[in-house]
């Protein structure tokens, strides 16, 4: 057997295992179905909302929120990184308080994103876009630094014209190291749309989840947790794809 | 005259570097955004006086008007990193002292890495209460990923090498828990834990702006529904000062404990 067919068994088999002995524990009661969803029925619950319900509208706006966010993240993240990159000085200066204002908890000035656009998407889409656009910018910056010189020079003995050496020779250079600051900003998109979905009580699944907490509905909280959870897997397995396309 | 001319030159030299441009970009920022909250040129709600905001601020910081609400986050965020820390560090021990057990376990932690913890918050709450409990909870669980993944990330540097050789001189599992794990991960379960303190933190202040009766979280959202928009930016300002300032003080502690580790990969993910 190959060795990653013998690892995806073996994890295949501890998250079946695990999942096995909650469904076991709130079936016996060992822990108070009131509080807690079986897993059966937490998949059972998000199936009918995904067929019946509006789980699956919930799930496109989560989707719309994540994709503008990316869009607006990217767009300005890479003329941000490549200005970095360009003025040295500006570039020494800016990288470090964008590095500064990436740790600090922003998260929590979510208030203030709600008194300018309003309790709405538009709000939850500003701040993600904020999360998104330094890592964004941050790698771009880093990967045009890093190009390797012997590149260029190969680039200008061949006589490049400056549009050439640019498609030809730094594009591919720079394409994985800023893909790879593609990836972290998408992860942090998601983390940051689902949470202030959840928190705000506006868009789709964390709100979602959010109202099923509010109604007291446990079946509806584990499944909104599941399709989260899901959300997010789904997402990261096909940017880790997409990163090994690039990088290939 | 000349002396001025040097004088300006050698100012402009100044400005001229990586820290000038910053403190200059402050100093802009802050002027802006002063003329804008005198003036009322732009949202006058949405945009009040830095001095406005600055005297909140010393309200703060000199009454005690904050102290319940800052004790009940403190509690939160240390209680979250403790626990974090006590499940996390063994957890990261056991998944990366054999490779097996890494490669089974990494990837699985990594992925539920990426879900934002405060979703978990409704179960807490259905088990815990709406009382710090479940804000605590939410700390621990933001703290727990990135101390387990450093300190599995601290395990796979341990060399084999060095355990071969402490095999050849007879040595027990104590002592080569002792004297060749223990150095070889200390430097990165302090990375972990001062990154895990920045995620208890925003998850428990974060959670507490959700459902609380105390915190400073809670506070934030107090003044946003009151629209008292000038305390909100001081508390939030106050917030980051604090975080700030315990990042450093933990990252000095730290590097007076111990150099730093040869490799810290970025672990801000899994905040």
């Amino acid at each position: 057997m190959r060795e990653d067919t013998r690892l995806m068994l073996w994890r295949g088999f501890l998250i079946l295992g695990s999942l096995s002995l909650v469904e076991a524990a709130v079936r016996r009661r060992w822990i108070n179905p009131f509080f807690m969803a079986s897993p059966l029925q937490a998949l059972e619950v998000l199936w009918s909302q995904l067929t019946t319900g509006n789980a699956f509208f919930l799930m496109l706006v989560t989707l719309y929120e994540i994709a503008c966010a990316l869009l607006v993240s990217t767009l300005v993240g890479l003329m941000v990184g490549f200005l970095l990159w360009r003025y040295r000085l500006i570039g020494a200066s800016y990288e470090m308080l964008l590095a500064a204002l990436f740790s600090s908890p922003i998260i929590l000035a979510y208030p203030i994103f709600l008194v300018s656009f309003g309790r709405t998407s538009a709000a939850i889409i500003a701040l993600s876009s904020i999360f998104g656009l330094i890592p964004v910018a941050i790698n771009t910056k880093s990967a045009f630094q890093h190009v390797n010189p012997i590149l260029l020079q190969v680039g200008a003995s061949m006589n490049l014209t400056r549009r050439q050496m640019f498609r030809h020779i730094l594009l591919p250079a720079v394409a994985p190291p800023i893909f790879s600051g593609f990836r972290l900003g998408l992860t942090y998109i998601l983390k940051s749309v689902l949470g202030l979905e959840y928190v705000v009580q506006v868009g789709g699944v964390g709100m979602w989840l959010s109202e099923a907490a509010f109604r007291f509905e446990v079946g509806e909280v584990y499944a909104g947790l599941v399709g989260t959870v899901l959300l997010s897997v789904v997402f990261l397995y096909m940017i880790n794809r997409a990163e090994v396309l690039v990088r290939r | 005259m000349n002396e001025l001319r040097q004088v300006g030159v050698a100012a402009a030299q100044r400005i001229q570097t990586p820290a000038g441009v910053q403190a200059l970009t402050v100093i802009a920022l802050v002027v802006v955004w002063e003329v804008i909250g005198r003036t009322g040129l732009l949202f006058a709600e949405l945009f009040p006086s830095v001095t406005g905001i600055l005297e909140s601020l010393w309200v703060y910081v000199s009454t005690p008007v904050l102290i319940p609400h800052l004790k009940a986050s403190l509690y939160e965020v240390g209680g979250g990193l403790l626990l974090g820390a006590l499940c996390g560090i063994p957890l990261g021990v056991i998944f990366g002292s054999r490779r097996s057990f890494m490669e089974v376990m990494e990837p699985i932690i990594l992925y539920l890495a990426v879900v934002p913890k405060i979703i978990i918050f409704p179960i807490f709450i259905l088990f815990l209460g709406i009382g710090t409990g479940s804000k605590l909870a939410v700390g621990a669980i933001a703290a727990f990923f990135p101390i387990v993944l450093l300190t599995i990330a601290g395990m796979r540097e341990v060399r084999p090498v060095y355990l071969d050789v402490a095999k050849t001189l007879g040595v027990g599992p104590w002592q080569t828990a002792t004297k060749v794990y223990l150095p070889a991960i200390t430097g990165f379960v302090f990375t972990g834990l001062r990154i895990g303190m920045g995620a208890a933190v925003t998850g428990a202040l974060l959670a507490e702006t959700k459902i609380a009766k105390a915190g400073l979280g809670f506070m934030i959202v107090e003044y946003y529904s009151q629209f008292r928009m000038v305390d909100m930016y001081s508390l939030l300002l106050f917030i980051f000062i604090l975080a700030a300032a315990a990042n450093w003080a933990m990252k000095r502690v730290f590097s007076l404990l111990l150099p730093l580790p040869r490799s810290t990969e970025d672990a801000g993910v899994f905040f």
